[in-house]
C-alpha cells in the first residue's frame, strides 16, 4: 500500500465547477496551464503508483483573500465521495476571529482528520499564539496537524514565515499532537532532520519537487545534503511519502523515492506506515 | 474536394502505451462520406505520437522497451526543472523526445469509402506521458 501525504486537490473536477472561483484559486496558488479531471482518471493516476489512500489539503487565507482557495466544505465533499481513498484535512486562517470555532466544526461537523496550516502564505510566524490556540483544538480533538515548512511556490508567500527552527516551539509544546513538517522544510532539510531526531511527535513529507526531476533531486537531498544513511539508519520511522501533485505527479515523485535504493522495510514505513502512525491508526 | 473532420479521446492505463486505434479510425472514415481521397490521423498533443505497425505483443514491447533504452526516463534532461508558466516541474521530457521518433500523424488511402492499410498493419496511438484524457483527429479529404 501506498498513502500520499500531500495532494492539494485543486484540479479535481468536482470541485472546480465554477469557472470565477478555479480561476481564483488558481492564481492563488500558482498553478497555470491545467484543466481540471475527472476523479476517476485521477483514481486511474493514483493506481499508477499503487497509491490507495491520499491526504486532501485544502487553502485558507481568507481574512486577506475573502474565502478560501480550497474550502473545508470542498474537501469534505470529496472525502464523502470517496471515503475509502480520501483522507481530507481542515484548514482555517487564524487571523479569522472565529478560527477556533471554524476548527471544530470541520472537526466534529465535517469529520476531517486533521489541520493543515501554510504560515508562509499566512504571514503569520509558526509560534504566534493564534497558532497555539489553533493547536489546542487540534490537541482538544487528537487531531495531528501538517505545517507547510520552507519555500512556498505559491504566490504572495514568503519563506521567513516558514523557516523550520521556528516550528519547534508548537511542536514542544504540544507533546500529544503529531506534527507534520511537509516538503521536508526544503531547502532547510538539515534543521528537518535535527528536529526529527528530537521530537517523537514530529514528522515530514517528502513533498519537495523544486530542482531537476525526482530521481535527481530525492538523490541530492536525502543522499547529499544529508547524511548518506540518515534516512535509513536515523529518521525511517519519521518520514512520509507526499507527492505536492499537482505540481508533479504521484507517480513521478514515487520513483525518484523507489531509485534511493533504500531497504524494503523503510520503504513501507515511508510509503504507508509512518502515514498511519501520524494520523493515530497504527497497524 | 470535400473536408471531414472527427475527433476521438483515449485514455491509457500505464505512462507509456501503445493503444491500438484501427478500428475506430476505420469507423470514422467509413462514416465520414467521403469516397475516393486520403485520411490523416493527428494527435493533439506534443508527448502522444501516432504510428503504424504489426499488432503483436512482442513487437509492441520491442518498440517500447527500445524507446526506453534510447531515451531513459531518469536521464538529467534539460526540461527538469520549475516552470513557472505552468507552477510545476518539468517531468515528461521522454514524452516530447519519442514523440519526436514516432512522429504526430499517419497518413491513408481511401477507397471506396474505406481505409486501405496493409496485411499487418495496425493504427496506433502512443501515450508517453500518461496517464491523461488525450484526444486525436482522423482528417479526411477527397470526393464526397
Amino acid at each position: 500500500m501506498v498513502i500520499d501525504t500531500h495532494i492539494h486537490p485543486a484540479l479535481f473536477a468536482p470541485i472546480c465547477q465554477n469557472e470565477e472561483h478555479f480561476a481564483f484559486r488558481c492564481n492563488e496558488m500558482n498553478y497555470h496551464l491545467m484543466k481540471p479531471s475527472d476523479i476517476e482518471l485521477i483514481k486511474k493516476q493514483l493506481g499508477l503508483a499503487k497509491i490507495e489512500k491520499v491526504f486532501l489539503l485544502p487553502e485558507d487565507c481568507s481574512y486577506e483573500k475573502g474565502k478560501a482557495a480550497i474550502s473545508n466544505e470542498e474537501i469534505a465533499a470529496l472525502v464523502s465521495a470517496e471515503p475509502d481513498l480520501f483522507i481530507g484535512f481542515a484548514a482555517v486562517d487564524p487571523r479569522n476571529d472565529d478560527a477556533q470555532a471554524q476548527l471544530e466544526d470541520a472537526f466534529s461537523r465535517l469529520g476531517l482528520a486533521g489541520l493543515k496550516l501554510n504560515t508562509a502564505k499566512l504571514k503569520i510566524f509558526p509560534y504566534d499564539e493564534k497558532i497555539k490556540k489553533l493547536c489546542e483544538v487540534c490537541s482538544r480533538y487528537h487531531k495531528p496537524v501538517i505545517f507547510h515548512s520552507g519555500l512556498c511556490l505559491e504566490e504572495d508567500a514568503f519563506a521567513r514565515y516558514a523557516r523550520v527552527a521556528d516550528f519547534e516551539e508548537p511542536v514542544a509544546h504540544f507533546p500529544d499532537v503529531n506534527f507534520c513538517l511537509a516538503h521536508f522544510g526544503w531547502p532547510w532539510v538539515q534543521e528537518t532532520a535535527a528536529l526529527l531526531i528530537k521530537y517523537s511527535n514530529l514528522y515530514a513529507n517528502t513533498a519537495l519537487m523544486n530542482f531537476d526531476g525526482p530521481v535527481q533531486l530525492y538523490h541530492k537531498v536525502f543522499k547529499e545534503d544529508m547524511g548518506a544513511y540518515w534516512v535509513e539508519h536515523n529518521l525511517a520511522d519519521k518520514i512520509m511519502f507526499g507527492s505536492d501533485s499537482p505540481r508533479i505527479r504521484p507517480a513521478r515523485s514515487k520513483k525518484g523515492l523507489d531509485a534511493l535504493g533504500l531497504s524494503a522495510d523503510v520503504l513501507e514505513k515511508v510509503y504507508y506506515k509512518n502515514a498511519l502512525k501520524f494520523l493515530g491508526q497504527e497497524e | 474536394m470535400d473536408c471531414r473532420i472527427k475527433e476521438l479521446s483515449v485514455i491509457a492505463d500505464a505512462e507509456t502505451q501503445l493503444i491500438k486505434i484501427t478500428e475506430d479510425v476505420k469507423r470514422v472514415v467509413e462514416n465520414c462520406g467521403i469516397s475516393n481521397g486520403v485520411a490523416f490521423v493527428i494527435t493533439l498533443h506534443t508527448t502522444t505520437g501516432i504510428t503504424i505497425n504489426e499488432s503483436l505483443p512482442c513487437v509492441e514491447k520491442d518498440i517500447e522497451e527500445q524507446l526506453e533504452r534510447l531515451i531513459p526516463s531518469d536521464y538529467p534532461f534539460h526540461h527538469n526543472h520549475y516552470l513557472p508558466s505552468y507552477g510545476t516541474i518539468g517531468g515528461n521530457a521522454p514524452g516530447h523526445l519519442k514523440s519526436l521518433l514516432t512522429g504526430n500523424h499517419c497518413v491513408l488511402p481511401v477507397i471506396d469509402g474505406k481505409v486501405k492499410l496493409g496485411e499487418a498493419a495496425d493504427i496506433y496511438f502512443c501515450e508517453y506521458d500518461g496517464i491523461k484524457k488525450r484526444r486525436y483527429m482522423v482528417y479526411c479529404m477527397g470526393e464526397a
